[in-house]
């Protein structure tokens, strides 16, 4: 098939030979002239445009090349046209000598078998056609890439293209990531100082209190307040903790973690949970605040009276539903969400939020697991 | 004395009011934000305003503006900041006018409920109450300062509870020292950092925390 392509594609530069004499000796003198240049280069392109378009089917067919939509412009498809007809005849040359060094070889063997050659002359002959042999195949093989290269670089996003577009990507995701890890450290501390510290001072208050305290009841009834007081500031550290990173996710796993967030919410939530692969420790992080923030939102803002949350692995990926009955209208812009947005988008995910007004909402999380 | 407080978090408000109660001072009102407080202010006329720096609705800075406002408007008021952390800004700006019925307290040190009673006593009678450790963190930052390296430990110590806003009495309790070694050590600190000598404590911290910040 590829053969098939090459030889084709050896033809074809014959007519982008034959076009560019014909159209070039026929406009040519109108290119010259500034006054028809532009409609005469504009002819020129119309022709090189078919032929182009040519060289394109012959791509797909033979060697089943997939091009985006994508229109080169006149420069890029004249040059393009001009480039593959060199290379084309080139190859049209190369394969011409390869098939005279057959003729050659298969002369050379029947000499052979009646011959009087000596084996100097045999070895010799045999050393020169295999070096010619070798040349001939490293410079199809180079044409053919090369014919392969031109074709991305007219019909398609170039190689060139794709890395700019994934470094662009790249930089995007760091940036998104480095705010959002920024968030949610204030969120931290935050929850630090407002919460926990708070609570401390309140409760090393209470124990000043009672150290001052009139009478022995008094300071018996501040002190188990403050005894109080010290347990719940456990809890809020714990929970403070928990937000920062759940432990349950190293130690039991992305099921049972969820199964701690569904427990903890005040809406019922019903879970499907099917993944068979063990899944990459960052993979299930993602999943997991996913699941979270969106099933927290939802109870909080959304006043939803039942939320299910789907856990899938299909093939390589992981797939993240969660659908609330609330009242929708959830903000994609809003801190939460592009902070998630960014921490799915950091393993090369995507993030979709479906919340019109009125209900439901739903968020998807695609998540690579390779 | 005659209170009025502003701290966001529901717990310590209820914490300081009942301490303050406790202790016989009469708390007029307890509010969550800085509008409020001022507001409050205005009706009340207290003695002494508590107020923390971070409130709602930005969660910045909007008490110590409000401490700023309180202190244009009614110098007489006393105005004691709570502060999260030691913001030397916040210091400086609640310090310019003068050190007068003034406090800049780490929150934590509502905790210590001796020294925050204290401090609150001393802004009530006209002084300064400046947290030991803004005062720790300005010395250490300016130890490059030459003539603060000339002190001995002992001017040091007492440089220390000079900038907190202590009487010399309260210094030599706080130190084990005779008052009139008190007296000497000051004037061996005033005499090394060029500070004319004067009556009146506030006026000596204004004086030593504008030097410090310098």
């Amino acid at each position: 098939m590829r053969v098939a392509g090459v030889l084709v594609g050896c033809l074809t530069a014959l007519l982008g030979l034959l076009y560019f004499v014909v159209a070039g000796a026929a406009l040519g003198a109108f290119l010259l002239w500034p006054r028809t240049r532009v409609r005469a280069h504009a002819l020129l392109a119309a022709g090189a445009r078919r032929l182009t378009a040519l060289e394109r089917g012959r791509r797909s067919l033979f060697f089943h090349d997939v091009f985006p939509e994508h229109r080169a412009d006149d420069r890029q498809t004249l040059r393009y046209l001009a480039a593959r007809t060199y290379s084309g005849l080139l190859c049209a040359v190369v394969v011409g000598l390869v098939d005279f060094g057959a003729v050659l070889a298969g002369i050379f063997a029947v000499g052979l078998t009646r011959s009087s050659m000596t084996w100097v002359d045999v070895l010799s002959q045999v050393v020169l056609g295999g070096t010619l042999l070798f040349l001939a195949v490293q410079g199809l093989r180079a044409l053919t890439e090369q014919d392969a290269r031109l074709a991305r670089e007219c019909f398609g996003p170039s190689e060139r293209e794709l890395l700019q577009r994934r470094i662009d990507e790249l930089a995007t995701s760091r940036a998104a990531v480095v705010r959002a890890v920024d968030v949610e450290r204030r969120r931290v501390e935050r929850d630090l100082h407002d919460g926990v510290q708070q609570r401390l001072v309140a409760l090393a208050m209470l124990l000043g209190r009672a150290r001052r305290g009139r009478t022995p009841e008094r300071a018996d009834a501040l002190l188990e307040q403050a005894h109080k007081e010290a347990q719940e500031v456990l809890t809020e550290l714990r929970e403070v903790a928990w937000r920062v990173y759940p432990t349950a996710l190293d130690s039991l796993g992305l099921r049972e973690a969820l199964g701690g967030v569904s427990e903890r919410c005040a809406v019922p939530v019903r879970m499907e949970y099917d993944v068979p692969d063990p899944l990459p420790s960052a993979v299930e992080t993602a999943a997991y605040f996913v699941v979270s923030e969106a099933v927290n939102n939802a109870a909080k803002h959304a006043a939803a009276d039942e939320i299910s949350v789907r856990v899938r692995q299909r093939g390589a990926t992981l797939l993240v539903l969660v659908r609330d009955t609330g009242v929708g209208g959830a903000d994609p812009a809003g801190s939460g969400l592009t902070g998630l947005g960014s921490r799915v988008a950091a393993l090369d995910g995507t993030l979709h939020v479906d919340s019109p007004l009125g209900g439901p909402t739903t968020i998807t999380a695609e998540l690579p697991c390779a | 004395m005659r209170v009025i407080l502003a701290e966001d978090s529901t717990l310590l408000r209820e914490g300081l009011v009942r301490l303050l109660a406790e202790e016989g001072h009469e708390v007029l009102a307890a509010v969550g934000d800085a509008d409020a407080l001022l507001r409050e202010v205005e009706a009340h006329a207290p003695d002494v305003v508590v107020t923390d720096i971070r409130m709602p609705p930005d969660h910045t800075d909007e008490g110590l503006r409000a401490a700023v406002r309180i202190r244009e408007l009614r110098p007489e008021i006393g105005v004691v900041v709570l502060s999260q952390y030691v913001e030397r800004n916040y210091a400086a700006q609640l310090l310019t006018s003068s050190a007068e019925r003034v406090g800049y307290l780490l929150k934590d040190r509502v905790a210590q409920v001796e020294e925050f009673l204290d401090a609150l006593e001393r802004v009530h009678a006209g002084g300064a109450a400046i947290d030991p450790e803004v005062v720790r963190q300005l010395l250490i930052r300016t130890t490059h300062v030459d003539p603060l390296t000339r002190l001995t430990p002992r001017e040091r110590t007492v440089l220390e509870a000079l900038a907190e806003g202590h009487t010399n009495a309260a210094i030599g309790e706080k130190l084990h020292i005779s008052l009139s070694a008190v007296e000497k050590n000051l004037n061996a600190i005033f005499d090394k950092l060029g500070l004319h000598r004067t009556t009146g404590y506030s006026r000596r911290v204004l004086a030593v925390l504008r030097y410090l910040e310098s």
